[in-house]
């Protein structure tokens, strides 16, 4: 495998951790907006306390991913930074305030209004990143960004990349995101003996789980319609996967029905891995279509690998750490309840 | 001077104004929660060290409470750092376009540096109750150690664009590209090791300084006075090593970029025995550094170890290729006259505390320490100023200047706006949540916090 082809495989490994774990923390915010910040005070602990601990370390795949693409395929960063920038300042914007939020609620304990004050803001923050960070995914991927050959983008930069994919993909991502948390909290809930908020979350995450599953058919009749090159590439490569991706859907909905939480986060877990895969796939080899492919965009070889190696040693410190982190407060939870 | 006020006459010099007063804001506001990042947790270790040593529950709370400023400070400062790295692909392009690949290397080791200081931050702060006492205090190491190592590796970039080392430049792309000669260019050595001191000595003094004034408004407690020792600790024991790394960095610059230091020192003219100039006005009119107290000599010895040696001016450099003169004399002049207080403060604390064993007494000592603190911080800024507004015009010393680097895109003026009002509302937060921390009552463990 050529070391660029690598670099991409790691990028997209990077995108769907963050998507399925930092995903399911901005969940946290979007059903505090669903529910009009009408949870109740236990609803509410079982929320924080879920993303405490993890949110953090869950943010910093986003890192990875932006550090990995300027390092590995600098002129495709460039340009889409330039190209969605409106998007992607927006939900920068949504990431500061979703962070900031949740700190500042947490440690105002005991000043309910500015607590109060503090979780809107992490609420609305919450859901206007995976929002926009989804805008930005549409626009990119239904490939009329176009740059010169100098890496200007070429196009109005406040309307250029609006596409109906991109409005579309910013709703489903939200949708994707409040699924994941349903399916991770039914379990948690379960797990600490909880049966009402345990069927809270069950009838919830049922209920966007087949919504989910509706906007997925929906999306690829987007693609179909919208993004040529892409479904083009969904036709050719991504059958597999689409199939796969409707699979875990059923699963999950069956593992839901049938009371098995684990196997529900599992295939939930799958079946938006599916997706992003699906995606990624069909795209291959444009990083920006129709402007940039990885070919071009590459850096030296010798820069690739040093990437690689670095995620690869990083891998063996991180691997036990973040399994330690997980088994402390989402496996061993149970005891202290 | 006239480039740093907002008065531009074309589009791309309006982008390039409301560019770099993004960066400034941006990286200003980052720089000091990144120190806290590396600073904090060694105070938070040595605390709870002593809880574990002495079983004293005093130590304890005061761990413990430290670790609630440190997860605001951490969490703000992810969060900024997150923004950082878009900034450079929205306000940049062109930069990352041709040299993301000679930084994406140190980004990369930084970005799991930062893993794993945001993994071990969850275990620690949310492990006070679950976890036992010696595993929680061995889980705060690698926070500390990987503070240290994030701040090496970002340092490292910045040392690159001043010493820009490990590539050819070939048909627009970089070519025989070493990451390794990259990251080890020669001001790295010398600028992680400021940086890092300057971390330590940041933090030691500010925390020191908030219980010095707590200790003058409230009166002595245990609990302030330990405090306030183990800011000193930290603070004072780094700031001599801060002026033999500072003397040791002054040097990389004289070798490296001798019209950075020609700006430092105010020097317009090429000469022998250079004087060091302490204060003054550069005058870019008259080509000349007013009134400065001049030690004959002296400049050419700090920098080249001869005060015969012959120090180059900014007359000896084409006009289009120096800095502005003024802002970095004067930075530079500012963070030297804080670090020359400190060192007082430092001296002091030090004497008193190798002769008699305590700390010094009385309100004078107080008040120093209370100072000591903001003028850490003003001297960190002074000096991220220095080496910043130094390297102008350049973004990547005699290789791409700032100007061409900067997008083309019509936005830069919007966004700085709209950055302006979202870093307000965030430090105006974190300093009401601070206060509360500060005013909440010690020793309890929020649940869900």
């Amino acid at each position: 495998m050529t070391p660029d082809v690598l670099a991409l495989l790691l990028i997209v490994i990077g995108l769907t951790v963050y998507t399925l774990f930092a995903g399911a923390d901005f969940g946290a915010g979007i059903w505090q907006v669903n529910t009009a910040l009408g949870a109740t005070k236990k609803e509410r602990a079982l929320l924080y306390g879920a993303i405490g601990p993890v949110w953090e370390a869950n943010h910093v795949w986003l890192i990875f991913v932006v550090v990995m693409l300027f390092g590995a395929f600098p002129p495709a960063f460039a340009a889409i930074c330039q190209a969605l920038w409106l998007p992607l300042v927006l939900a920068v914007a949504g990431i500061v305030f979703r962070g900031v939020g949740f700190a500042f609620r947490s440690y105002s304990v005991g000043a309910e209004r500015e607590q109060l004050g503090w979780e809107i803001v992490f609420a609305i923050g919450s859901t206007a990143a995976p929002f926009f960070l989804g805008m930005a995914v549409g626009a990119l991927a239904s490939g009329r960004l176009v740059v010169t050959d100098a890496g200007q983008f070429d196009g109005n930069y406040a309307t250029g990349w609006v596409s109906p994919l991109a409005l579309f993909m910013g709703f489903f991502t939200v949708g994707m995101c409040a699924f994941l948390t349903a399916v991770f909290l039914v379990r948690e809930a379960n797990q600490q003996g909880d049966p009402q908020l345990t069927d809270l979350w069950r009838s919830r995450a049922l209920a966007t789980g087949i919504w989910m599953g509706i906007l997925t058919g929906v999306g690829l009749l987007y693609v179909s319609t919208d993004a040529p090159l892409l479904w083009d590439g969904f036709q050719r490569r991504s059958g597999a996967l689409v199939a796969g991706s409707v699979v875990a859907g059923v699963a999950t909905i069956v593992a839901l029905v049938s009371r098995w939480y684990r196997g529900a986060v599992f295939a939930a877990c799958a079946a938006v891995t599916a997706v992003i895969w699906g995606w990624a796939l069909a795209q291959y080899p444009w990083l920006v279509p129709p402007s940039i492919t990885i070919e071009e965009a590459k850096a030296p070889d010798r820069v690739l690998w040093f990437l690689i190696a670095t995620a690869a040693c990083g891998a063996v410190l991180l691997v036990p750490a973040l399994g330690y982190l997980m088994w402390l407060f989402k496996v061993g939870r149970r005891q202290d309840q | 001077m006239t480039d740093w006020l907002l008065v531009a006459t074309t589009a791309t010099e309006a982008n390039l104004l409301a560019a770099r007063w993004q960066m400034a804001l941006t990286l200003g506001s980052h720089i000091i929660l990144a120190t806290f990042g590396v600073g904090l947790p060694v105070l938070l270790l040595a605390a709870e060290g002593r809880y574990l040593a002495t079983g004293d529950r005093e130590w304890r709370s005061l761990a413990h409470r430290w670790s609630k400023v440190f997860a605001v400070l951490f969490a703000v400062g992810a969060v900024s750092g997150t923004v950082l790295s878009f900034e450079l692909g929205l306000l940049w392009p062109t930069f990352m376009s041709r040299y993301g690949a000679m930084i994406g290397f140190p980004f990369a080791m930084e970005g799991f540096a930062f893993f794993l200081e945001a993994i071990f931050v969850g275990i620690y702060l949310y492990g006070w109750d679950r976890l036992p006492r010696w595993a929680h205090w061995w889980c705060g190491v690698p926070i500390a150690i990987s503070g240290v190592a994030s701040a090496w590796f970002v340092v490292t970039v910045n040392a690159w664009m001043n010493c820009p080392r490990g590539f050819r430049w070939e048909e627009g792309r970089v070519v025989d590209v070493d990451p390794i000669a990259a990251m080890l260019n020669p001001c790295t050595g010398a600028q992680t090791a400021h940086m890092i001191v300057a971390a330590y000595m940041v933090s030691g003094f500010l925390i020191a300084s908030c219980y010095a004034w707590a200790i003058l408004r409230h009166g002595e407690t245990v609990y302030y006075r330990r405090a306030m020792t183990l800011g000193l600790l930290l603070g004072t024991l780094m700031t001599p090593v801060q002026f033999v790394v500072g003397d040791w960095s002054a040097k990389v610059v004289a070798e490296t970029q001798p019209v950075k230091l020609a700006a430092m020192e105010g020097q317009f003219k090429t000469e022998a025995g250079a004087p060091l100039r302490i204060g003054g006005w550069p005058d870019e009119a008259t080509r000349t550094t007013n009134y400065a107290i001049e030690l004959p000599g002296m400049l050419s010895w700090l920098a080249y170890k001869d005060r015969d040696a012959v120090v180059r001016g900014l007359d000896d450099f084409p006009q289009d290729e120096t800095p502005p003169v003024a802002v970095v004399h004067i930075a530079f002049q500012v963070m030297v006259g804080a670090a020359g207080f400190l060192m007082i403060v430092s001296l002091w604390t030090l004497a008193v505390g190798a002769f008699r064993r305590r700390l010094p007494q009385g309100r004078v000592y107080l008040l120093l320490v209370v100072c000591a603190g903001p003028l850490a911080l003003l001297a960190l800024e002074a000096g991220w100023v220095v080496t910043e507004v130094g390297r102008q015009p350049w973004i990547v010393h005699q290789m791409e200047r700032t100007a061409d680097a900067v997008t083309a895109a019509p936005y830069v003026g919007t966004l700085l706006v709209g950055t302006l009002a979202v870093y307000a509302v965030m430090g105006v937060g974190t300093v009401v949540v601070l206060r509360h921390l500060a005013s909440a009552p010690g020793e309890e463990v929020p649940r869900d916090a």
